[in-house]
Formats: structure tokens, C-alpha cells, sequence
């Protein structure tokens, strides 16, 4: 029995990836990541110096709303609100920590960035795979990103640019919308490798007592535990649609979750926000959550059972229906008192 | 700016969720108020800046205390959410100007003088 996945022609030690943020952000947690058997490290975002602005941060801008407060890494539902935006150094500092990620490193380093003109992506991804990433994730969904900027007329662009400019496997990352399937399809015909399904959702939250938006006065991006099923059902519809791999990203807080999306097709799963609230030794329990599930069903790896539950996902024609009516029938008689 | 500050009485659990008056001219940074701390762990692990650490301390109920170092500190919050005891306030890093102003008190000064 083996956690082991192929996953973008890398041997992963684990489908357990750390998502791109603050978990990734100092090459000293390369190595909390590795003492906990983690599958890969997807670094934090660097943006193109056109968004240097999104380098600074507000302070504060981390909240738990919904918050069960459990310690010792038994918190099971909270929302995360955050408003952090990209890695705070300058582009050198991040192909720096790159350099240094990959040389301390025993599992694969990827790096993640953000821009907008197809030129600047192409560029930050050279310097990354330079640099020593060996896949570039594409956060061309980020929360935080400027909204004139769109999936048709920005991000396609941006995806041939940068699938033409590097050798190294290119993941486009995704968020949830009305049309993303069809983003995902796009994504597979300009030569992706693989989706990073989903970013978090932008959200808000007010303070009734002063009335206004709570922390930096805007949006921010929201995510937790309660994500999942909304990301379950984007997997599902991805996974139909496209023949490349799926990272599936949202709201993961046990082996049972990660299980659950690789039931619906995907093959590598990232976490972030299980990793903050309750600790780093989150990755290594996962991981013996789905060992413990493998050992039970008889599972040699993970592969087996990759998209077993898609494909008894029905169509709605097919589900079993019965009547809602009593024995009455339609409950249109007025009873008089 | 008092209701800004940890230790006033009010609904909010955790983390005040409005920034203090200071910060549109200073970094804030989160401070331990020793007396409050009450030595539970659950700050440090959700510090992911390095800036959160249990020390001994001797003389305290607890003979040990949170200790914030305030240069890693980059103000996210997270460890007033942590706290239950209510310990955690914000104070001004006066070196630390917001980003697109000025970096020193003379250039401050400059600023203000100007229209912009």
C-alpha cells in the first residue's frame, strides 16, 4: 500500500500538496511541509512588478468568522476572510527563494505567479522555471485580482503565453464560477497541464456595530471547511470535461476529504487553511487518515479508485423518483376549521 | 482607537475586526500584555511569520508568557483570534510607514506640506 501519485510525470511521496499562501512562504517551512510526508509545495504568489502594490498588506487582515475555537488541531469548521494578496518580496527575492526552496528540498517546488499582460506571465514564468520550479501554477483566478481583469479576454492569453514559454508542467489554477467548466476546457486546449481546482471565492463581511466592511474596508477572499462541496461539484464537472490532471483545492480538513475528491477524478490534492488553524501536523494525519482508509478497502494506491464515484455520478433523468403527494392526492382542498 | 485596543470590553470575540486609528500612519503590531496571558499554546502555532514564541518567565502565574517579536511581526491578526484570555493589543512600529508613503519623519513633514 502506497500514498504514492503520479502526478505531472513526478513521483509524489503523497497526493497531499500545501496550496500556495502563507504556508509556503518562508523556504523554512519546505521542510515542516517534508517532516509531514507532504506530496509537493505550490509556493506563495508572486505578482509582476505592474502589482507591486499587491506586495503590501493591510494590517490586520486574517479573520476566523464562524470559528469553533477547538485547539490542538481540532477545529472542524471555521470560514478564513483574508485580504493578503502576493509574496511580499521583490521578483529577485522570490526566484531567490525558489533556488533555495529547490535545494533544501526532497519533493517538488512549484511555483505560483500573477499578472496580467501575456508578455509579464511569460516572463515571471522563465524566471521561475530558471529559478528551479519545477511546475508554475497560474493564479489567474486569485480573489484579490483586479476585476477589469477576465478569463476570455486576459487569461487566455496569458495561458498560451506562458505554455510557450517554459518546458516545465504549467497548472492553471481556477475559482468557482458559472462557466468554469468551460474555462477548464479552454485551459486544456492552450496546452495546460493540469487545473488547480478551486481558488477561493471573493467575499464580504460588515461589522454591524460600526457599519462598514470589517478589517481593510473591502473584499477579501473567503474559504473553510464548508468549500468543499462546492468544489466537489466543480471537480466532478472538470473531470468530465477534460482529460488533463485536476489538483482539487478547497476546504479539506481530513483523509476522508482528500479521498472524496480523488473519488471525483482528481489526482493531487493542495490544503492551506487546515494547515493554519490546526497546525502543521494536519498533513501528516491526513495522510494516516487515508492509509488507514486504503488499508481498509484493500487499496494497493490511489490510482484504483480515481474517479470511481464520477462515474456513478447519474444523470438527472436517471435518479429514482417517487411521488410527493400523500394518499390523498394534491394537497390543494382547503380543510374548513 | 480605545475600542480599537484588546482589553475593551466588547462583542467581538478575537480579533477587533477594523484596524486601530493609528495605522493609517504606522505598522501596528501585536503585543502580549503579560499580566492577561494566561500561557495556553494557542497563539504560537497560528503565527506563520515566525513572530510568536512561549518563554519562560519567572514570577508570572504561569511561569510563562507569549512573547511577540515584534520585528517578524507582520499583523495579520491571527493570534488575537487565538486568544482567549483577551492578552493581545496593537502597537505602532514607528518605522514602519504605509506603502506609497514616505519612509521618515522628515519626508512625513515634507508630505503633509504638500497637496496631494
Amino acid at each position: 500500500m502506497s500514498l504514492s501519485t503520479e502526478f505531472l510525470g513526478f513521483s509524489l511521496q503523497s497526493p497531499v500538496m500545501v496550496a500556495s499562501g502563507p504556508a509556503s512562504h518562508d523556504v523554512n517551512q519546505i521542510r515542516l511541509a517534508q517532516e509531514q510526508r507532504a506530496g509537493a509545495v505550490v509556493l506563495k504568489t508572486a505578482c509582476s512588478d505592474k502589482y507591486a502594490h499587491m506586495r503590501y498588506w493591510p494590517r490586520p487582515r486574517y479573520k476566523l468568522l464562524d470559528w469553533d475555537k477547538q485547539i490542538a488541531g481540532r477545529s472542524k469548521t471555521f470560514s478564513l476572510y483574508s485580504y493578503e494578496q502576493g509574496y511580499s518580496g521583490r521578483l529577485e527575492d522570490y526566484w531567490e527563494f525558489i533556488r533555495a526552496s529547490r535545494e533544501h528540498a526532497r519533493i517538488p517546488i512549484f511555483g505560483s505567479i500573477f499578472a496580467d499582460e501575456a508578455r509579464d506571465w511569460a516572463d515571471l514564468a522563465r524566471r521561475a522555471e530558471e529559478s528551479g520550479a519545477e511546475a508554475v501554477e497560474l493564479d489567474i483566478s486569485s480573489p484579490h485580482r483586479p476585476r477589469s481583469l477576465e478569463f476570455e479576454t486576459t487569461f487566455v492569453a496569458a495561458i498560451r503565453a506562458v505554455v510557450a514559454a517554459v518546458h516545465v508542467p504549467v497548472l492553471v489554477k481556477l475559482a468557482p464560477s458559472a462557466d468554469l467548466a468551460h474555462q477548464c476546457t479552454v485551459a486544456e486546449e492552450c496546452g495546460a497541464s493540469a487545473l488547480t481546482l478551486c481558488n477561493r471565492i471573493r467575499g464580504l463581511d460588515v461589522d454591524v456595530e460600526e457599519q462598514r466592511p470589517i478589517l481593510h474596508g473591502y473584499f477579501a477572499g473567503i474559504g473553510g471547511p464548508w468549500a468543499k462541496y462546492s468544489v466537489m461539484r466543480h471537480v466532478a464537472e472538470a473531470a468530465q470535461a477534460v482529460r488533463i490532471p485536476i489538483s482539487a483545492t478547497g476546504g479539506v480538513m481530513s483523509g476522508e476529504d482528500v479521498i472524496k475528491y480523488i473519488l471525483l477524478g482528481a489526482t493531487t490534492v493542495q490544503i492551506l487553511s487546515v494547515i493554519m488553524v490546526n497546525g502543521w501536523d494536519s498533513i501528516g494525519r491526513i495522510n494516516r487518515e487515508i492509509e488507514v482508509y486504503m488499508e481498509r478497502k484493500g487499496l494497493a494506491t490511489l490510482a484504483v479508485i480515481r474517479g470511481r464515484a464520477l462515474s456513478r455520478l447519474i444523470r438527472p433523468e436517471e435518479i429514482i423518483r417517487y411521488s410527493g403527494e400523500g394518499a390523498d392526492g394534491p394537497r390543494n382542498v382547503w380543510n374548513e376549521e | 482607537m480605545a475600542r480599537a485596543m484588546s482589553g475593551t470590553k466588547s462583542k467581538y470575540a478575537g480579533l477587533y475586526p477594523h484596524p486601530p486609528a493609528f495605522a493609517a500612519e504606522h505598522a501596528p503590531v501585536a503585543e502580549v500584555v503579560e499580566g492577561k496571558c494566561i500561557a495556553c499554546d494557542r497563539c504560537p502555532p497560528l503565527c506563520f511569520f515566525e513572530a510568536l514564541f512561549m518563554e519562560d518567565r519567572r514570577g508570572h502565574p504561569y511561569g510563562r508568557v507569549a512573547v511577540v517579536v515584534q520585528r517578524n511581526c507582520t499583523g495579520c491578526g491571527l493570534c488575537f483570534e487565538a486568544c482567549p484570555a483577551d492578552a493581545f493589543l496593537w502597537v505602532a512600529d514607528h518605522g514602519q510607514r504605509p506603502y506609497g508613503a514616505a519612509q521618515t519623519s522628515d519626508r512625513k513633514e515634507k508630505r503633509d506640506h504638500e497637496s496631494y
